[in-house]
């Protein structure tokens, strides 16, 4: 009943939260216990297993549900996502501060390259989760 | 606090009960966008608004109301 109310637009988002929710935070918990640093191997598959299991979920939920899935955006999606990246961006600028100000951009070069990827990931994981609570609670202009 | 109500529902069901599904695609919006208008939890764009009142043949005041609670 709850899916059947969710735009596709917003199934893509609960997909994107769950997924990299799950995927990236493991990467990010073995990587804390590694002391911040891990092979780049783990990385690559990481975001392998992130882009397949998206893709995978995805075509489920257009295969479910394929009139939903070809319907183009309309002005209520377009605005939610706006405002959803105008929000990550905040986020995106706040975190890039932080992650400057704490001296992540320093070598070695795997522990820069991962302290970015937090940074996107976070920013990412913000603008799904924006998204999701304007289609949740309700968005008015 | 502004609240804008609107009689999407019932002019639906006197429209030989129009299904939201029928009224989206009309109107060029999603299903899941007309049931958020007739929740109340979007305020439609103008030209929507006008488009969901020339499928029921009505004027705008017809449709939507404004009210400031």
């Amino acid at each position: 009943m709850l899916l059947r109310e969710m735009s596709f637009q917003e199934k893509r988002a609960w997909i994107a939260v769950a997924s990299m929710g799950l995927i990236y935070g493991r990467y990010f918990w073995s990587l804390t216990m590694q002391g911040g640093r891990g092979p780049f191997g783990s990385l690559l598959a990481t975001v392998i297993q992130l882009v397949i299991v998206q893709v995978v979920l995805t075509t489920i939920a257009a295969i479910l549900n394929p009139r939903d899935a070809q319907a183009a955006e309309d002005e209520r999606e377009r605005m939610i996502a706006l405002r959803a990246t105008r929000v990550a961006y905040a986020g995106l600028s706040t975190a890039v501060v932080c992650a400057c100000f704490f001296g992540a951009l320093t070598p070695p070069i795997v522990f820069k390259t991962n302290s970015l990827l937090f940074v996107l990931v976070t920013a990412e994981m913000l603008r799904n989760i924006c998204q999701i609570v304007q289609y949740r609670r309700g968005v008015c202009a | 606090m502004r609240v804008i109500r609107n009689e999407i529902r019932r002019l639906r069901f006197e429209h030989g009960e129009m299904t939201q599904q029928a009224l989206a695609e009309k109107i060029g919006m999603t299903r899941q966008t007309i049931n958020a208008i007739e929740q109340g939890k979007y305020s439609p764009s103008l030209e929507a608004a006008f488009k969901i009142a020339s499928v029921f043949g009505q004027p705008l005041e017809a449709v939507f109301h404004y009210s400031a609670e």
